[in-house]
């Protein structure tokens, strides 16, 4: 029933735009998110996260574009498409009057196939099993935002969509759901799709990252995990903390482009440089207390991409 | 495929019962017509079983027509007042027929409430002030000349409430649709109920054709028991046929512009 997934792609963003009056929201975004992995949505509040969530799952009409789920357009096949897809668009919000168990009831009734026994599953799976008879309106905001990702997964997606899934947790909570989010993509091959205003946290949680701003796509990066950035050959920014930073710059004067920063002199080099530098630098009789490698950091990335708009 | 879709009724129908005003609202009906029973009871009075019935079916269709507006102006717009609209429109399932189930689940909720008062008219009525079934009843007690017995003319007469309850779920279903706020919905539903029934009062006594086409002139359709015209103004009655007719269009065009804002909207709550 469903075609085969093209370049590896879950889902396809294709020149998705939206125009409300005058204004245009989102601008032309294309975008492909590839199978089992956490991709990150990024940008500052206002830049059309939400607006381009609430088109990929059909609650907004498109302006121009189209958004392919598992080779459905959302647009002409919605039931389709949308048979693949759980979410949860801004807030988690449920039926306040009535249990958590029977919100579940609820949203497996619309889906065909969801087990009794499925739902106890994913119940135990979001830990929320001592409070699933209560009412909804009785949950703190972690659990709900647990009960949100219970309804969203319960029909085994292809895609996850979270909106601001952070918005609100402590960073316990974020620990968890980032552990929990990971999982999801490496064990079952789910893709998950999650947008944040929040450098630090999709540093964590994600392994690639589209960046969004004024509703244009500006880049989409990968992030390095920590560990996997040590390539021998790569160049990177290296901080020497000496005694004599005078001697020192006048020792390396013109290469590497050497220069003085806070915390001593820094360089580009690959590791055999930096290597070959330490031992120039004690032949000399300069003292080096210590070696840092500066890793540019998503936010340093972000920051030369929009330019220094600060995104907190 | 029906299976699944009664699924969908199923859900209204959860969302409707399982929150306790809808059981306090069926709690004042029985309430109320044990209570006007049990005092005319005690105040000695003895009357007929069939007036009673007639009498408090009247008074509580209004009960039944302010709480089928609060639960259906509450039914679309609830879901975009607290957020729900989201979750539940991103299913494998059209947005026309959710609505369509919301719409089921509705009449339901109506027709429900107009059984409960029959029956809790007719029986306790029956068992407090006696039952007397001839056909005599309909003529000499309750005034109506036909030849029916006095079950038959309560049936008549529930079946226009009933069409009466229909126009305003569905009248009341657009406004939530289209006012996405629920405290609006209720609020404006009950003032064009209620005030348009009024306005309509001062309108009919204008000498205009237009008047005849109004809504509010043609949703009491009891008159037609008793005979086969209606006077709406001045010199001028129409029949049963023209009453349907009116109330079919403006059924027609409630449904149609329900249907179509709902599919359209852009759900940004
Ligand atoms: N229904 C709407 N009508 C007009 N403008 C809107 C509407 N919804 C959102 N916007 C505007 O679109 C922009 C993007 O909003 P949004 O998608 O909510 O951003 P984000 O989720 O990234 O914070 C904002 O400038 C917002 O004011
Ligand atoms: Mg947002």
């Amino acid at each position: 029933m469903d075609r085969p997934i093209p370049n590896g792609s879950v889902v396809q963003l294709k020149n998705v735009t939206k125009r409300i009056g005058k204004r245009t929201i989102i601008d032309n975004l294309s975008l492909d998110l590839p199978e089992a992995e956490v991709f990150g949505f990024l940008g500052p509040n206002g830049s059309g996260k939400t607006t381009t969530i609430r088109m990929m799952v059909g609650l907004m009409a498109l302006t121009d574009g189209d958004v392919i789920i598992r080779g459905h357009s959302i647009r002409t096949e919605y039931e389709k498409a949308i048979r693949h897809v759980g979410a949860i668009v801004e807030n988690p919000e449920m039926y306040k009057y009535m249990s958590g168990y029977q919100n579940l009831l609820h949203f497996s009734r619309m889906i065909p196939g969801i087990t009794r026994q499925r739902i106890d599953e994913v119940v135990d799976l979001v830990g929320l099993k001592g409070r699933i008879n209560d009412k909804v309106r009785t949950y703190s905001l972690g659990m709900r935002q647990r009960l949100g990702v219970a309804q969203a997964i319960m029909h085994k997606p292809s895609l996850l969509i979270l909106d601001e899934p952070t918005n609100g947790l402590d960073p316990a909570g974020i620990r968890e759901l980032r552990d929990y989010l990971r999982k999801l993509a490496k064990n079952e091959g789910i893709t998950v799709f999650v947008s944040s205003h929040l450098l630090s946290e999709m540093e964590l949680m994600c392994d690639r990252v589209a960046i969004i701003q004024a509703g244009k796509l500006i880049d989409v990066q990968s992030v390095r995990q920590a560990g996997t950035a040590n390539d021998a050959s790569a160049v990177s920014t290296v901080v020497f903390e000496v005694d004599q930073e005078e001697g020192a710059l006048q020792l390396l004067q013109g290469r590497f482009g050497v220069k003085r920063s806070e915390g001593g002199l820094t360089i580009e080099a690959d590791r055999d440089t930096v290597a070959a530098v330490n031992a120039e630098l004690v032949q000399q009789g300069i003292k080096v207390y210590s070696i840092r490698v500066l890793s540019k950091t998503l936010e340093d990335q972000f920051l030369e991409i929009t330019g220094g708009e600060s995104v907190v | 495929m029906l299976f699944d879709f009664i699924q969908l009724i199923r859900n209204e129908n959860m969302k409707i019962y399982t929150r306790v005003r809808t059981w306090i609202m069926l709690g004042i009906l029985v309430g109320l017509v044990l209570a006007i029973g049990i005092i005319a009871l005690t105040m000695g009075e003895s009357p007929n079983n069939w007036t009673m019935m007639q009498t408090e079916s009247m008074i509580l269709f209004m009960l039944v027509t302010i709480f089928t507006v609060v639960i259906s102006a509450e039914s679309v717009a609830g879901e975009f007042t607290a957020g729900t609209i989201k979750l539940l429109l991103i299913r494998p399932w059209s947005r026309s027929k959710i609505l369509l189930s919301k719409y089921i689940s509705l009449l339901l909720f109506a027709l429900l409430q107009a059984a409960v008062l029959f029956v809790f008219t007719f029986a306790v009525n029956a068992i407090l002030f006696g039952y007397d079934g001839s056909q005599a009843v309909t003529q000499q007690v309750l005034g109506v000349n036909r030849d029916i017995p006095p079950l038959a003319l309560m049936l008549l007469e529930y079946i226009c409430q009933i069409v009466n309850l229909i126009i305003v779920v569905t009248m009341s279903f657009m406004i939530s649709t289209v006012f996405r706020s629920g405290g609006l919905a209720i609020g404006l539903s009950l003032f064009l109920l209620l005030g348009g029934s009024m306005i309509t009062g001062l309108l009919s006594m204008l000498n205009k054709a237009w008047v005849d086409y109004i809504l509010f002139l043609h949703m009491d359709l009891t008159p037609y028991i008793s005979s086969p015209t209606m006077d709406i103004r001045e010199g001028v009655s129409v029949s049963l046929g023209f009453s349907l007719g009116v109330l079919a269009v403006y059924y027609i065009v409630f449904i149609a512009v329900t249907w179509y804002v709902f599919k359209k909207r852009d759900v940004a709550a």
